[in-house]
Parts: C-alpha cells; sequence; structure tokens
C-alpha cells in the first residue's frame, strides 16, 4: 500500500531492492471441456498501477478475473500475489488475501440499504469478531462503530451520502455501479479487479467513474485491473493495457504502444485475406 | 339470504357481549399463532441464507422433541439432556452441510429441494430407529393448568410458550439486523458469489443457519411436545408453518412472526365464533384459505421483498 508512484517504464525490473509485481500470472490456461478459454496467459501487474484489459468479445477477459478471483481455477500455471503462490485458492480465501472485485453485471445485495452492503466489505476486517458479536455486544459496539465510521469516509469519497438507506436494489444503474465499488473499496484491497466498471453507462456516468478510479489510485495508492470497452476511457486511465484474443495475450505495454500494435489492430479491425 | 347475512353477522354481537371470553380466545391464538412462528422462522432461515426450502424442518422439530425426551428417558438431567440436544442438533447441522449441500452447491434450488425431502425420511426413520416410534410424554415441568387474570383465564404452559417464543423471536431478529454476522447471512441470501468476493464463507454460513434453525426446532419441538405429546403427528406442523410463510413471506423474519400471529388469531376466532356454522374443525383449513387469499393479492408475502422481473 505504500508504494504510490506509477511505474512508468515497461519490462520486469528483475532482482534488486524494489519490491517484486504485486500480482503474477504465469502461463495460466483455463478450459471448460474442449474449450481453451485461456491459453497460457501471463500478465504481471505492478503495485500501485492501473492496468487494462481489453479484447473483443469472448476473449477470455472475465475469464481472467475469474481465474485471479479464485472463481475458477488454472488448467496449467500459476497465479503468484505479493511473491506467494496462490493458484489453488477459493474466492474467500483470495479475499481475505486483499484482493476485491466488482461484477460485470452489478452483483449488490438488493435488498439490503446502500450502507450496509459497504458495511458487508468490512466483513473480513471483522475476523474473529464475526461469531462472538453476538454475544459480547459492547466491544462488538465499539468495533462496529469503527467500521461504520470507515464506511461513512468512503461514502463520502463516492459522494453517495444521499443514498446511504435507499435499497441498493432501486437504485439507478450508474449508482448501483458506483456502490459496488464503494463495497469493493470497504474491504481496503491491495488489488482492485473491476469488470467492466463503466458498461451501460452514459458519457457524464463514464466520467464520474473514470475520476472516481483515478482518486481511489492516487489517494489509496490501490493497484486495479480492470476490464473496459469504450477505448476512450482504457487509453484515459491506464499506465499499461493488456490485450487478449481467442484466449491469448497478444500485446501488453502502455496505451500508445498497444495502440500501434499490428496484432491489436488485426484482432479489432479483422485482418485482410489476401 | 336475510338469515345467512344474520348467522354470519351474529358471532360479532357474541364476541361485544363477553369481551373477556374474546380475550381468552385472542390469547390462546396468538400462543398458537407464536408457535406456528417459531416453525416458520426455522424455514426463513434456511430459506435466507441457501435459498432452499427446507422440506425437512418440521422432522427436524420432531427429531429434537424425540432426542430431548429419549435422553430424559434414560435418565439424564433435563439440563444435561438439553445441552446434548443441542449438540446433536449442531452436530446434525454440520452433517447436513458436509453431506448433503457441499456436494450439491451450485445445483438447481428444485434439486436442493429434492435433497431435504429425502433427508426429511432420513431423519424420521433413524429418529423413530434411535428412540422408538411410541407418543412419549414431554414434562417441563410447567403445569398445564391455568390462572385468572382480572376475568381472563390464561393457561400457564401456552404462557410460557407464548413468551419463550417471543423472546426467540426478538432476538433472531435483532442478530439478522444487527449485527455482523447477521448482515453476511443476509449477504449470502441475496448474491452468493458477491458474498464469496467479499471473503464470505459459504459453508460455516450454511452451517451457522443450520444450527439456529436446529435450535429453533428445539424450542418448537418442547412446546409442541409438551402440549400434545412427543409424536410423530409434531412433524405435521411443519404444514402449519406454510400459510405462515406465505402470508409474511419467505425472506422475512418479522413476517414470519406477523404471519404466524395473524393465522393463529384468525384461526381461532374463526373457530370458536364462526365455527358452530359449519359444524366446526375450520381451524384445520382456515389458514389455507388465508394464504390461498394472499397468493392472489399479494404473492410476496406482507413482508417478503417484491419479486420484479425484466421481460
Amino acid at each position: 500500500m505504500s508504494v504510490v508512484a506509477r511505474p512508468v517504464t515497461a519490462g520486469p525490473t528483475g532482482s534488486g531492492a524494489a519490491p517484486g509485481p504485486l500480482l503474477e500470472v504465469d502461463s495460466v490456461s483455463v478450459r471448460f471441456g474442449a474449450l481453451m478459454a485461456l491459453h497460457q496467459v501471463s500478465l504481471e501487474i505492478r503495485r500501485g498501477e492501473i492496468v487494462a484489459i481489453i479484447g473483443p468479445n469472448g476473449a477470455g477477459k472475465t475469464t481472467l478475473l475469474n481465474v485471479i478471483s479464485g472463481f475458477y481455477h488454472a488448467y496449467e500455471g500459476r497465479i503468484r500475489f505479493a511473491g506467494a503462490d496462490r493458484t489453488r485458492l477459493k474466492p474467500p480465501d483470495v479475499a481475505a488475501l486483499g484482493i476485491a472485485r466488482t461484477f460485470q453485471n452489478v452483483a449488490l445485495f438488493k435488498g439490503m440499504s446502500v450502507l450496509d452492503n459497504i458495511m458487508t466489505g468490512r466483513l473480513l476486517k471483522m475476523r474473529g469478531n464475526i461469531v462472538t458479536d453476538a454475544l459480547w455486544w459492547g466491544p462488538a459496539r465499539t468495533q462496529e462503530l469503527a467500521h461504520r465510521a470507515a464506511v461513512e469516509r468512503i461514502i463520502d469519497f463516492l459522494e453517495i451520502q444521499a443514498v446511504r438507506k435507499t435499497p441498493a436494489g432501486t437504485l439507478p444503474y450508474g449508482l448501483q455501479k458506483r456502490v459496488e465499488l464503494a463495497r469493493a473499496l470497504a474491504a481496503e484491497p491491495q488489488l482492485l479487479l473491476l469488470d467492466e466498471p463503466m458498461a451501460g453507462m452514459n458519457v457524464e456516468e463514464k466520467e464520474d467513474m473514470c475520476r472516481f478510479i483515478l482518486d481511489v489510485n492516487g489517494e489509496f495508492g490501490t493497484t486495479m485491473a480492470l476490464i473496459e470497452h469504450d477505448m476512450g476511457v482504457v487509453m484515459d486511465i491506464s499506465d499499461r493495457v493488456a490485450v487478449l484474443d481467442y484466449g491469448r495475450k497478444i500485446a501488453d505495454g502502455t496505451p500508445e504502444q498497444v495502440r500501434k500494435d499490428q496484432a491489436v489492430l488485426d484482432a479489432y479491425l479483422g485482418v485482410a485475406h489476401e | 339470504m336475510s338469515e345467512v347475512v344474520h348467522g354470519l353477522l351474529a358471532p360479532f354481537a357474541d364476541i361485544g357481549s363477553n369481551p373477556s371470553f374474546f380475550a381468552e380466545v385472542l390469547i390462546g391464538g396468538v400462543a398458537a399463532g407464536l408457535m406456528y412462528s417459531l416453525v416458520a422462522l426455522g424455514f426463513v432461515l434456511i430459506f435466507k441464507a441457501s435459498g432452499v426450502f427446507n422440506f425437512a424442518q418440521g422432522v427436524m422439530v420432531l427429531f429434537a422433541a424425540l432426542t430431548l425426551v429419549g435422553l430424559i428417558e434414560r435418565g439424564a438431567p433435563v439440563v444435561v439432556a438439553l445441552l446434548l440436544t443441542v449438540a446433536v442438533m449442531v452436530l446434525l447441522a454440520v452433517a447436513i452441510e458436509r453431506v448433503v449441500l457441499r456436494p450439491l452447491v451450485n445445483q438447481e434450488y428444485i434439486i436442493l429441494f429434492m435433497a431435504t425431502i429425502g433427508l426429511n425420511f432420513f431423519l424420521e426413520g433413524f429418529g423413530e430407529m434411535l428412540w422408538g416410534a411410541n407418543v412419549k410424554r414431554l414434562d417441563v415441568g410447567i403445569p398445564d393448568t391455568s390462572f385468572k387474570i382480572g376475568s381472563v383465564l390464561v393457561n400457564r404452559l401456552e404462557l410460557t410458550a407464548a413468551i419463550t417464543a417471543a423472546v426467540i423471536v426478538t432476538v433472531l431478529a435483532l442478530f439478522f439486523q444487527k449485527t455482523a454476522i447477521g448482515r453476511a447471512l443476509r449477504a449470502v441470501a441475496d448474491d452468493h458469489e458477491a458474498a464469496l468476493s467479499l471473503g464470505i464463507p459459504l459453508r460455516t454460513i450454511w452451517t451457522v443457519v443450520w444450527s439456529v434453525s436446529g435450535v429453533v426446532a428445539i424450542v418448537a419441538g418442547i412446546m409442541w411436545g409438551a402440549k400434545s405429546g412427543v409424536q410423530f403427528s409434531l412433524s405435521l406442523i411443519a404444514l402449519k408453518a406454510l400459510p405462515v410463510l406465505i402470508l409474511g413471506g419467505f425472506t422475512s423474519v418479522p413476517g414470519a412472526i406477523a404471519g404466524g400471529l395473524i393465522i393463529g388469531v384468525c384461526e381461532k376466532i374463526a373457530e370458536v365464533y364462526w365455527g358452530p356454522l359449519v359444524g366446526g374443525a375450520i381451524e384445520n383449513w382456515f389458514a389455507y384459505v388465508l394464504a390461498l387469499a394472499f397468493l392472489l393479492f399479494r404473492p410476496q408475502g406482507l413482508f417478503g421483498e417484491r419479486i420484479i422481473e425484466r421481460v
């Protein structure tokens, strides 16, 4: 969390005092029966950077996020987080490591208030207390209030004060996405995975969301990987862009490099057959 | 025609003419209603956390009561027997999570429902194998006698049962609304994947929920067992919980309470005042008619979350 500076130069730093990448995806393949959803994909995410994962529909972007967050498991390859091997972990264990995520189709607890939704993001911070809190009212209450204060800061930060008590399911889509981001932030993650945080938003909402993502990155130093289709957004906010196509990584570099990459252009625009 | 109307309206005059008798009927209704609530609560807890409609809830009540009586019959002091029964119900919850729920995770809800039907028959047979099939008397040390408050006759056993049920129901409602684990339970009920991604361990939650509804089953088992003996028909009171759930909504703890009270009170009043008009036994079917009416006008129940589907 201490590293806020954004590394700009590409290429691994090798050995030395500098801490290694936060997340290393090493030749990971995921298959569903005969279908190879990911084929030996490698990706490094360094501390403090914003990495965009792009690619045509069905390229394996969400699969990649799912394998990082433990919902799918790698058929081959390794995943390391903060230097330790994390290939076989399940979602709750991944969350305990400090990896939070949002979902492509907003996955809020619809019947619960915005405040309660975000409070669930604090559950891991309450570990050890989760069973006893029903029995010892006093300390549990103090702790609850401390977490409540942390949540209120996030609510202020993301400017959703007005809807704190509203059931999440009744909010407009753009706001729901923002609440989902707030819930993920409540866990104070080291790595935040955002699956299409701007899907279905209008231009204004997109601008807001971009600002929040940059602010979170700047303020808390949170490392982020996000899937996004809007190229304008991707080029604006990301330090690095990884491009997937048919389950393979075909490019990885700064937005400028990727923009000029022939393989990327071919994947998006198609290749002329001669 | 006017005679029919007169017949239907006459009971209102009876209610007016003897208010203390009406109060007794009301109290009887509330007492029965709270016990329905208790059984319905067991359903709601499990349904909220795992989306499973636990067909075996009624048998769990029977099984808990059988275990308690069995232990007492074999000479265990009541307190020890009670603690052992709690332990048995928690063990049962762990076993159910391990053997039934875990292998079936991510299956269709109907498959999980079928699994609980299986569980129902297993527990029924297992309970009889362990403790025998004959009717047993459960003596909790509270006499089934009445005393007077003013001019109103109150049954001691019913009063105790009602107070116990009220306490448990309040504690559970607070537990769900105010504590972190209650919030985790609601989160799991709402969206499994999101809950997992926040680090909420599903298996622990399921075990907790089944344990809690096991303990609720013990309380229900004691109350009903003390009243009408511990026998197979205990598992049938689960059927009475169904209209309660339809009234209150399958996902609402306050709904289960309100639903239970409404059904308890309405069926008692209907039985006592309107029963004679049709030859009695209204109590047995009145709840279902009420539930049917609710299904027509408010299918999500009084407090249930409204289901809106995008078309």
